[in-house]
């Protein structure tokens, strides 16, 4: 890997047997739709047999009627319109049948692929935290849009027509044996010849196209990136440098489709060659048969166009094989996260959680992220119901860990967590979540109006939700809005202040009136006067709950009935506010770095 | 030359039906002999060699001159994207300027490559075949293309509302796209409060309507596709009756007929390949418009080429400065008077007050007018950019993380930093510790696919990216609001001593960073409102005292416990 790639890895390549057992399941998706797979491949013999019996009525119409000066020439003209009837018939139900038989494929493949796609996104969001937490959001995205997309395009425009286009050369080598088979023998002669050609340069193409493929996501992973920090880029003078990494990208991307070019620009007119080459043979050895008597002309035009038909295929193979590729690739992505099982087991024999008073108990808790990333150590403590705990402790020391369990985003490897003692792996974590009010340090404006960002999904009457506005202190924010609560916020919407999302937390968690409030104070600076308006809010949220929150200010620490102090995963001290001071431990520590500042001599306190 | 050689291929092409007209005449006459025969194959295969030659030449010539085009304006492009400022990048998404460079950039390739090869082919192709047609019988040739100018037609039609319809699906894509990336982005959102299901719902919807039009889609390829072989089966129907007609009549020969049905064969493509061209340049315009609004937006910042004075002190001057941001009507800054010379300098004020505003002018992200801001004693406006950027240290509020790895990232500036002087940036910004207890130490990849920094981390790389170049000026734009105090405490210590002789702005909405600041200024609605230490500020300006005061109730009630 060379510097400054940018952000682009190669992907890694396919095993045969790999290839199979993917193919296998891929063909799975379409099981339940094999009526209208069976519908499409019958219309796809409708199409074949239309496409294939022209020819057969031009031979017919030259040998019977137009060369033949045997019959009197009305006879020959009338014959000939018959013929021309079957012909127009044939043309329009090909027509139709091809028709339909684009409109089912489409609707079989987009209805397969829209199931795959809600199986895959239900799955991605039953998976645990530490799953999207590993991976870019950008990558999770593509497997829900662009990777089925991929798979589409292969059930509809590949698997299909690679059967019409094997039924159609079935019918045409079927074709013209019947019609002259000493014939038809030597064109054979040419099919190994084409095989061997198409065969090696399907695998040629299928190389050029993967190279092609990752050049152009690494020219967007640069552009992407280079273009969202330009601006530092320009302050630190690195220009003239980028634009000559870009210039490498940029040509080896050129490099590789010109390879393509050259591929492509001897397979074609190789294919065509042999075309001729075809053409060659029927009027040498055609004009033969016709000269010894074997034969008629009409079959010679006919057989020209059917060498014709025959070729057309060929020509697209190596598109097709690019599709399946690029196909092969996605699905097997698409796998890989369907096999991902959630971190947590569900609940074997999931309890009924009755109402909850409040209590929660962690026994023994020892957990790490990661094997040898041991997060907590053997903690253990309990929460009456209503009562508000701080925690309290220096970056890492494991205080987010304790709501990440308590949430049930992760279990805990050794110990356990309790909810009213009840065990929390045998809740469902939506029974768990679904009674507690979370507030994490980045609060997420979701796409939408301040009302849907306040109710998120849930149905709140008119004046609770006109308190739940005032009792996060929002009203201010709502009167100012150009269409109140139903202003859109966000991206592509008024942006809201790192202080007024704060208030939307508070909202939020206001409007669900849970049991438990499990808040993560932001550490961002909010101006003082916001300030003021989250301690009320705060106030109001708390007033009556089990807390748990992870302060980051002194006015919370204080308003806190016991303080738990982490370190490194281990509670060292335990208490209220003055007793903890008094022991002059870690929180006194703690305390004189992070509320207060000694170090200019005029004692001040930091704001939040 | 390419298209030379294309035309050839086109000319050569044609030749071939008349090669099988003589043989086929010979044959039904009886005149024909195994040598006429043997002459006629060995000339179709000499005329198919000529013909694979030819395209292989124009394959690589024209195909290949498309594709250097798309290099060289990509190029262009990026080059000129680099020069761009701050103003042009609001207005324009990263996404829709990354598109210009791919999507729209192969639109223009393929106009330039398949559709100037489509066309020429289709123009010869028509002109010639048709010209054969009309040699062997005038009057059959024109009935026979009747249904020729439908089909071009129709294609034109339908493909103007394959691509309205394409469009839909495509807005549909973007939506289940967006609604996807922010499901993913605020996952811990939706799950904490359990709206997995209900976004499940709502995704599914999404996709149903995309299939809705996707179907909607299909309809009319449904109908282009199958109906350009109809149009072909139409000709060729009119050429049996008709000119199987003829031929019974004896007005053509038999030849003559089969002839026909092959150049009736080889017009079909270009018939349905016109339709086609023809949106083909009409995206490839559409999108070289695009592409060429870019090219010619230009930075507002004055492009000085004439050397820079030697030496530019590091004294900075905002003389009466007023700035509003372009497209925007409140005024950013108003008549802002004040001098930034060595040692520190704190900015402190509400959220709006200005403060990054200047930090951003002095880097020049953003044009001022003629002498509201010197720098060394000259009009920054008389000043190459380049060359004022390059006494300057820039610390922004949003950290830019390059998917590289730590190393590369600290030495952005310098990328011939040894290890060294690495590492003393990264200790001066506090990270040293964090780094080496990464897997790969200073080698650890970051960004995209490589280890997740917090916020607070990301700044202090940044800023390690900063003390990197050790430049006479300093501006950290609030850049360390994410790091926690018991760092930052570390952190500002150090500059004190790194930043000897240098001018530092530091910007922030915290006021202990800023204690061992030389001076402080107070900032509020775009106006400089109050500037003195620590103490001074406490003693004469109210709006600071307010903020101190705010912070203060909560220290009584502490003193209390304390004393107790």
């Amino acid at each position: 890997m060379q510097p400054h790639s940018f952000g682009y890895f190669e992907e890694g390549h396919l095993g045969r047997g790999r290839e199979f057992r993917l193919w296998r399941r891929l063909i799975g998706f379409a099981g339940p739709y094999w009526i209208w797979v069976m519908v499409a491949v019958l219309l796809s013999f409708a199409v074949t047999g239309a496409t294939l019996v022209v020819p057969y009525l031009v031979r017919l119409a030259v040998d019977r009627y137009i060369v033949s000066s045997a019959l009197p020439a009305t006879d020959r003209l009338s014959g000939l319109f018959t013929v021309a009837g079957l012909f127009a018939l044939a043309a329009i139900g090909g027509f139709g049948a091809n028709f339909f038989q684009v409109k089912v494929l489409e609707r079989t493949g987009q209805s397969i692929m829209q199931q795959v796609r809600q199986r895959l996104f239900r799955h991605m969001l039953r998976l645990d935290l530490a799953f999207f937490q590993g991976q870019p959001t950008g990558k999770l995205v593509t497997r829900v849009t662009n990777d089925i997309q991929n798979l589409h395009e292969m059930f509809t425009s590949v698997i299909v027509t690679v059967f019409n286009d094997a039924l159609t050369l079935l019918g045409i080598l079927a074709m013209l044996f019947w019609l002259n088979w000493r014939l038809a023998l030597l064109l054979l002669l040419l099919l190994p010849l084409l095989l061997i050609h198409t065969l090696w340069f399907s695998r040629l193409a299928r190389d050029v196209f993967r190279a092609i493929r990752t050049g152009l996501a690494r020219i967007n992973a640069f552009l992407q990136e280079s273009l969202s920090g330009v601006t530092v880029l320009q302050l630190f003078g690195r220009e003239q440098e980028t634009r000559t990494r870009f210039a490498v990208v940029n040509e080896a991307y050129l490099a590789d489709t010109l390879r393509q070019i050259s591929i492509f620009g001897v397979f074609m007119p190789a294919v065509d060659f042999m075309n001729a080459l075809g053409i060659a043979g029927v009027i040498w050895s055609g004009g033969h048969e016709i000269m010894a008597g074997r034969m008629t002309i009409g079959t010679l035009v006919a057989f020209l166009s059917y060498l014709r038909l025959f070729f057309q295929p060929l020509r697209e193979l190596s598109q097709k094989s690019s599709v399946i590729q690029s196909a092969m690739a996605s699905g097997e992505r698409i796998f890989e996260l369907l096999d991902r099982d959630s971190a947590m087991p569900p609940a074997t024999a999931p309890r009924v959680l009755p109402a909850v008073r409040g209590a929660i108990a962690f026994e023994g808790v020892t957990f790490g992220y990661g094997p040898g990333k041991v997060v907590l150590r053997d903690v253990s403590f309990t929460v009456a119901p209503g009562e508000a705990i701080a925690l309290v402790g220096a970056t890492g020391s494991g205080k987010s860990t304790i709501i990440n369990l308590l949430e049930r985003f992760y279990d805990p490897q050794f110990g356990t967590v309790r909810l009213d003692s009840i065990d929390l792996r045998e809740l469902e974590p939506e029974a768990i979540r679904s009674q507690i009010g979370l507030i994490m340090q980045e609060v997420f404006v979701v796409p939408g109006t301040l009302r849907d960002n306040i109710l998120l999904g849930r149905e709140v009457a008119a004046a609770a939700l006109a308190r739940v506005v005032e009792g996060a202190q929002l009203q201010g924010l709502v009167a100012q809005l150009p269409a109140g609560l139903d202003t859109v916020v966000g991206e592509g919407g008024v942006g809201l202040s790192a202080g007024q999302r704060q208030l939307l937390a508070f909202a939020r968690v206001l409007a669900r009136d849970p049991r438990i409030l499990v808040l993560d104070e932001a550490t961002a600076n909010i101006d003082s006067e916001t300030e003021i308006m989250i301690d009320q809010a705060m106030a109001t949220a708390l007033a009556g709950r089990t807390s748990l929150v992870i302060a980051h200010r002194l006015s919370t620490v204080r308003r806190a009935h016991r303080i738990i102090v982490l370190d490194h995963g281990r509670i060292v001290e335990q208490g209220s506010h003055a007793e903890l001071l008094a022991q002059q431990g870690r929180y006194a520590h703690l305390h004189a770095l992070q509320f207060s500042n000694g170090i200019s001599g005029i004692p001040k306190k930091e704001e939040g | 030359m390419g298209l030379i050689a294309l035309i050839g291929v086109d000319l050569l092409q044609l030749l071939v039906p008349r090669l099988i007209k003589r043989a086929v005449d010979g044959l039904t006459a009886g005149t024909a002999t195994s040598a006429l025969l043997g002459k006629l194959a060995a000339a179709v295969v000499g005329l198919a060699l000529l013909i694979a030659g030819c395209r292989f030449v124009w394959r690589t010539l024209i195909l290949g001159f498309s594709r250097l085009v798309e290099r060289d304006i990509r190029e262009w492009l990026f080059g000129h994207l680099l020069t761009l400022d701050r103003i042009f990048f609001g207005r324009h998404p990263v996404g829709a300027t990354m598109a210009l460079a791919t999507n729209d950039l192969a639109a223009v390739q393929l106009a330039a490559g398949m559709g100037v090869v489509a066309a020429v082919d289709a123009v010869v192709m028509t002109i010639a075949a048709f010209g054969f047609m009309l040699y062997i019988h005038p009057r059959l040739a024109l009935v026979t293309l009747l249904p020729m100018p439908l089909l071009a037609f129709a294609t034109r039609v339908l493909s103007a509302r394959v691509h309205q319809r394409f469009h839909k699906v495509q807005e549909q894509f973007s939506r289940l796209t967006e609604f996807a990336r922010s499901t993913f982005t605020f996952i811990p959102l939706y799950k904490a409060f359990t709206q997995e299901e209900a976004q499940a719902v709502r995704f599914r919807r999404l996709g149903e309507d995309y299939v809705r039009y996707n179907l909607r889609l299909a309809t009319v390829h449904g109908v282009l596709f199958p109906a350009s072989g109809l149009a072909g089966n139409l000709s060729l129907l009119i050429v049996v009756v008709y000119g199987g007609g003829l031929t019974i009549a004896g007005a053509i020969s038999t030849g003559d007929f089969v002839a026909f049905i092959s150049y009736l064969l080889m017009l079909t493509w270009p018939m349905m390949a016109l339709g086609w061209v023809f949106n083909l340049f009409q995206r490839g315009i559409i999108s070289l418009e695009r592409i060429n609004e870019v090219l010619l937006a230009r930075t507002s910042l004055p492009e000085i080429t004439t050397s820079a004075p030697a030496h530019l002190a590091p004294v900075i001057t905002l003389c009466d400065l007023s700035f509003t941001y372009p497209g925007q009507r409140e005024v950013a800054l108003h008549g802002v008077t004040v001098e930034f010379g060595q040692g520190i300098t704190g900015i402190v004020g509400r959220t709006g007050a200005g403060k990054s505003t200047i930090c951003q002018l002095i880097a020049r992200l953003y044009p001022v007018a003629d002498q509201m801001l010197l720098f060394g004693g000259h009009d920054v406006n008389t000043l190459d950019v380049a060359a004022i950027r390059g006494q300057i240290a820039y610390v922004p509020q949003e950290a830019t993380i390059f998917s590289d790895t730590i190393a590369m990232n600290i030495a952005l500036g310098n990328p011939a930093a040894g290890q060294a002087e690495i590492e003393r940036a990264a200790r001066a910004a506090a990270i040293h510790q964090e780094i080496i207890a990464m897997p790969d130490g200073y080698q650890t990849r970051v960004g995209e696919k490589g280890v997740n920094l917090s916020g607070g981390q990301r700044q202090r790389l940044a800023l390690a990216r900063a003390l990197l170049l050790d430049r006479p000026v300093l501006l950290i734009d609030d850049g360390l609001a994410a790091v926690d105090l018991e760092t930052e405490q570390r952190i500002v210590l150090a500059l004190k001593e790194h930043l000897a002789g240098r001018t530092c702005l530091i910007v922030s909405h915290r006021l202990a960073p800023l204690q061992y600041a030389d001076r402080i200024l107070v900032f509020d609605g775009g106006r400089l409102v109050a500037a003195g230490s620590h103490g001074e500020l406490l003693a004469q300006n109210s709006f600071y005292a307010a903020i101190y005061a705010f912070q203060r109730m909560e220290e009584e009630g502490e003193a209390g416990h304390a004393a107790a």
